[in-house]
């Protein structure tokens, strides 16, 4: 222990006034005098202070900034290091070090000084000190802004702390300068909520708000820290006692790029869905539908007519009574749902038409959106001029949805659409306006590819407005359904319309019906019926079909407030998803703005894949003009089946029955998911031969496959059908390419119900073009008796026959009849003999080529053999005839042979030889076309007569 | 702080100053409250980088600062990106390599054409690839 006398202490007191007395040099050796002294007694505190004063003579000194550096950090570590006691020794020394660093420039030494001091002493001493370090930080050249707001960060917590919130409040504020636009957003968000909470506990509430509107849209935050800033800032909000009006509310998130204005003028839609389709779409649509414009131009210059309301261009027409729509998406970036209440749109009606006046007015508005926030009381809902929808949804976490508001206004003007409002939570009503880009912005260099958002709307008289819709038409249907729809049109005005139109965009999916079709019950109404009358279906409907422009009858006018039915057929030609446009024309009674309007309908229909039906002609060996037909359904459902009703052929020129085994077809033929089904028939002719059969009923165009009878065929000569199939028959035809078709099927059949309560489902399937098999241009019959009774005892039987040789090509066409007594032998062996020689010259000759040849040749002796065992016949009328055949003309060449013995005998030994001339002489060459064949098996019995 | 639990916050800052990517790499059960800490301490050390950057050739500027406990490894590229490390550990050259693989990555992601320089990272395979980094390394 040194005591007051003592000579450590005493040298203490020199050295003191020797510092005092501003005798730097003297004090310093005193000082480091008592330094060794007491470092070796290991008397630490005064050890540190005789460091501490060391330090500062050295500092008075300026001699060595080492040697000063090092006795404060051997001093200030010192104190520290006994303990509590030396604390606050340990502070007035850094203190005197960190001047020390700050009269010499050394800022940044400095607050490192200041920082290491703060965290020895109670909260508000730190704050303080931690002030001074954020104070040196800005001192400091360069200047280190960063460790600046954070120091000044650390200080405002300190002070909150200790209670000090105003100081707390003061150091946060400071720190916001140099966090301002900060990308850093855990760093942002943090600074603004506790300004805000704490400028809140001070009861300052509209600038808590403030901060704290920063942050409630922060979607990277966690769930708990998300609920933590709403709840705070919904309770500074109710703390306020009134609403709250927020410019530029973050929640939800307004997505202004996905705005869109739906103004319907003279372009009227069934549904907001179709709004969406492409305008292009549309427009191709209506081309025939709409008046070409009829306003004379004086010249190519005058793009609008001068006697037009809408002078404006920019300006878009809206009508009065109609509400004017406006499409927005709006997201909720926190993970907590949020209540959004009374969305509705802003708006300005001005009843003054003068041009000037509206420009004026419209460029005020765009200065205040600008330059401040008006307040929102003057745009609060004119209830005389036009009324708004308010909208009230809750958005989920993280959701986002697509809301629909409007504005219908009721007086003759210019309507604005300035902006949207809503209630966030029933505390805080956010409003956004739509930022017009004009061409004042676009100037001062703000992006100029921002979609122009046309917020000016004309509003005109009103006028009469057709809503409709078709009524059930069917979103999924199979291929081949057919359905009687009803498309329903309300005039809600009171004005009547006249002179529709409609236009669709699939004939071949739908078509207009007749006006009687609307009272018919679907499908009894296709039945035949025994007074039908076949001849239903007159010219003029064919050519609207053709077209696809159907004008209702001229009569028609749909008067104010009633409702107006039109039948519609709808057949799913093929599958696959199609869309379906259809657009209605109209015109007003009474003159007004507008002439006509359209009202456009757009339907989404999935058309799946049900039966799938081909057909397979082949020619009739026996009879001349008949054929026999393979029809191949295959159920391509995954589960429903369907029953086979009926197999027409269209038109009457052909009759179809069932094979002569088979006399009825009795079996049902419903076929199961996933099966297939094939069918035989017959088909004939009716035009060319006057068939006995077609009187008897047995053999009409139709065939029915359902055990119902006759009483359940379809006439698919009727309107529908025939329509749809003069449509299938236009695409089969464009798709194929087939110059022509032979004829043109119809397989009408049923969905087998699972549930009786459906109605039943009819399908109709269309096959066109279909054509025989085989492509020879010529056919031929052998035609005579089969069985001939003869007495040989008196002279040889002489038997009468005749070739029918028929021309089915589309030119004239020589035919060469050889008949031969020996033909089988010739023609046998001739093949044979050309492909050993054909090749030429020495070859070499394998094995199996030999052996082929071998049981060839075999083969031909055998058949020698066999036609020389029957007994010979002799053609005996001529041995060669040539015909000229016209196009699809047929001619019959008489021939006679003479059988010497009774036994069977097969007329087959003749060959035709034909070649087609094609009409245009110059291409004689290529369209030349030459075949021949060998004569069908014809047997003929003759029996020995008595 | 125990001491199996070590902290260490990784971002990367574009030369904008903006972190372009960040994430909590360290072992100690993630605070709600040090997020906004960490972002606070690396942005200040970013001043610090500012000098020391222009000061060295090297790319691994070590340690640059602290607070408390909490040192801050900087690793600054070419094309002056740095990536920032906040730990509590001491081992000096798992962090180098640690700065070097990620240096690769980071590459890998400039490469890709539709990856605009400066832009936020939002990979996630380049996340996960630099969370099994620091496992390993850390």
């Amino acid at each position: 222990m040194y005591t007051f006398t003592s000579i450590e202490s005493q040298i203490r007191v020199l050295s003191d006034y020797a510092f005092m007395l501003r005798d730097y040099e003297l004090a310093l050796s005193n000082y480091r005098l008592l330094s060794t002294d007491y470092k070796l007694d290991k008397a630490w505190k005064r050890f540190a202070g005789v460091q501490e004063m060391s330090g500062l003579c050295y500092f008075m000194l300026d001699q060595s900034r080492k040697d000063a550096e090092y006795c404060m950090e051997n001093a200030f570590t010192t104190y520290l290091r006994i303990g509590s006691s030396g604390q606050r020794n340990a502070t007035r020394c850094g203190l005197w070090w960190a001047e020390m660093l700050k009269t010499r420039g050394q800022h940044r030494e400095a607050s490192t000084v200041y920082f290491r001091i703060s965290n020895e002493e109670p909260s508000l001493h730190s704050a303080v000190l931690l002030e001074q370090a954020a104070c040196c930080y800005l001192l400091s050249s360069p200047r280190m802004l960063r460790k600046y707001g954070f120091h000044l960060i650390l200080a405002g917590n300190s002070y909150y702390l200790s209670d000090q919130k105003q100081h707390a409040v003061r150091a946060y504020r400071n720190a916001l300068f140099v966090y301002k636009q900060n990308p850093w957003s855990y760093i942002n968000n943090h600074v603004h909520f506790n300004v805000g909470r704490w400028y809140g506990v001070l009861g300052i509430f509209d600038v808590a708000i403030k901060h704290l509107l920063e942050v409630i849209a922060c979607s990277h935050q966690s769930l708990t820290t998300q609920s933590m800033f709403l709840n705070d800032f919904f309770h500074f909000v109710q703390s306020t006692g009134e609403k709250f009006d927020v410019y530029k509310l973050q929640l939800p998130v307004f997505n202004m790029s996905s705005l869109r204005v739906v103004n319907e003028d003279h372009r009227t839609y069934a549904s907001n869905a179709d709004v969406d389709v492409n305008e292009s779409i549309w427009q191709e649509l209506e081309e025939e539908l709409i008046p070409s414009s009829s306003v004379v131009r004086t010249n190519w210059l005058d793009t609008q007519p001068k006697s037009s309301p809408f002078r404006n261009n920019k300006a878009c027409v809206c009508v009065a009574g109609e509400a004017v729509k406006l499409n927005v998406e709006l997201k909720n970036p926190l993970q907590i749902s949020v209540n959004v209440s009374g969305i509705s749109l802003i708006c300005q009606l001005s009843t003054n038409l003068n041009a000037s006046e509206t420009g004026a007015l419209t460029t005020a508005a765009e200065e205040d959106i600008a330059s401040t926030k008006p307040s929102i009381s003057t745009f609060e809902s004119d209830g005389n001029n036009f009324t708004v929808s308010k909208l009230d949804i809750v958005l989920g976490g993280g959701e986002t949805k697509r809301i629909q508001l409007e504005v219908t206004p009721k007086v003759i003007g210019i309507l604005k659409l300035v902006g949207i409002r809503w209630t966030l939570s029933d505390s805080v009503v956010g409003y956004q306006y739509f930022e017009v880009a004009t061409q004042k912005k676009n100037k001062k260099g703000k992006r100029g590819a921002r979609r122009s958002l046309n917020t000016n709307l004309i509003v005109i008289k009103g006028l009469p407005k057709l809503t409709g819709y078709i009524e059930c038409l069917p979103t999924k249907a199979f291929t081949g359904d057919l359905q009687l729809l009803t498309l329903n049109l309300r005039n809600q005005s009171e004005h009547a319309v006249k002179n529709i139109k409609m236009k669709i965009s699939h004939p071949r999916f739908v078509i207009p019906g007749d006006s009687s079709d609307l009272d018919l019950e679907f499908p009894q109404c296709l039945r035949k019926h025994v007074q039908s009358d076949s001849n239903t279906v007159s010219e003029g409907t064919k050519e609207n079909v053709k077209g696809s422009l159907f004008a209702f009858p001229q009569g028609i006018k749909i008067q104010g407030g009633t409702t107006f039915s039109w039948p519609l057929w709808f057949h799913a030609a093929t599958p696959g998803n199609f869309s379906l446009y259809l657009s209605l024309y109209y015109e007003m009674e009474s003159t007004t703005d507008i002439p006509y309007r359209t009202l456009r309908m757009h339907y989404n229909v999935e058309v799946l894949p049900s039966l799938d039906v081909s057909f397979a002609i082949s020619m009739c060996s026996s009879r001349l003009q008949e054929y026999i037909v393979r029809m191949d359904v295959i159920n391509k459902t995954p589960s429903d089946s369907f029953a086979l009703n009926q197999l027409s052929c269209v038109g009457t020129k052909w009759a179809v029955s069932t094979l002569p085994s088979r006399d009825s077809i009795s079996f049902v033929e419903t076929i199961p998911a996933n099966q297939a089904v094939s069918c035989f028939f017959k088909i004939k002719d009716l035009s060319t031969s006057s068939c006995i059969e077609a009187a008897d009923g047995s053999c009409g165009s139709d065939i029915v496959l359902s055990p119902g009878g006759s009483t359940d065929v379809f006439d698919v000569s009727r309107t529908p059908i025939t329509d749809f199939h003069y449509q299938e028959r236009h695409q089969q035809g464009k798709l194929a390419k087939v110059p022509r078709g032979l004829l043109d099927f119809i397989l009408i059949s049923k969905a087998v119900a699972v549930n009786s309560s459906k109605s039943e489902q009819l399908l109709s399937h269309h096959t066109c073009h279909c054509s025989a098999l085989s492509q020879n241009p010529v056919w031929w019959l052998m035609e005579g008796p089969r069985t001939i009774t003869h007495d040989f005892s008196k002279s040889c039987c002489e038997a009468n026959i005749q070739l029918v040789i028929h021309n089915s090509s589309e030119h004239n066409t020589t035919v060469r009849v050889v008949t031969s007594d020996c033909m089988a032998e010739k023609s046998q062996t001739a093949p044979s003999h050309e492909s050993a020689s054909g090749q030429g010259g020495w070859h070499d000759v394998s094995l199996e080529n030999d052996i082929k040849a071998i049981a060839s040749t075999k083969g031909t002796h055998s058949q020698k053999q066999s036609s020389e065992s029957i007994s010979p016949f002799v053609w005996c009328s001529l041995s060669s005839a040539q015909v000229d055949l016209k196009p699809d003309s047929s001619a019959k060449i008489p021939l006679k042979v003479c059988i010497f013995a009774p036994g069977t005998y097969n007329f087959s030994t003749y060959e035709l030889h034909w070649k087609v001339h094609s009409s245009e002489s110059g291409h004689v060459d290529e369209n030349v076309t030459s075949g021949g064949g060998q004569g069908y098996p014809f047997y003929v019995n003759v029996l020995q007569g008595a | 702080m125990s001491d199996m639990a070590s902290t260490a916050c990784f971002v990367i800052v574009s030369k904008n100053d903006i972190p372009i990517y960040d994430a909590e790499v360290g072992s100690a059960p993630k605070k709600e409250d040090q997020a906004y800490q960490h972002q606070f301490i690396l942005h200040a050390a970013l001043d610090v980088v500012q000098d020391l950057a222009w000061a060295t050739s090297a790319m691994f500027l070590k340690s640059v600062d602290r607070f408390n406990d909490l040192v801050v490894s900087v690793y600054v590229t070419a094309g002056h990106t740095r990536f920032m490390l906040l730990h509590d550990s001491r081992s000096e050259d798992g962090i180098k390599s640690f700065f070097q693989e990620v240096h690769e990555l980071y590459i890998k992601i400039f490469l890709n054409p539709l990856y605009l320089p400066g832009s936020r990272i939002t990979s996630s395979h380049f996340n996960t690839k630099v969370r099994a980094l620091a496992r390993k390394y850390l």
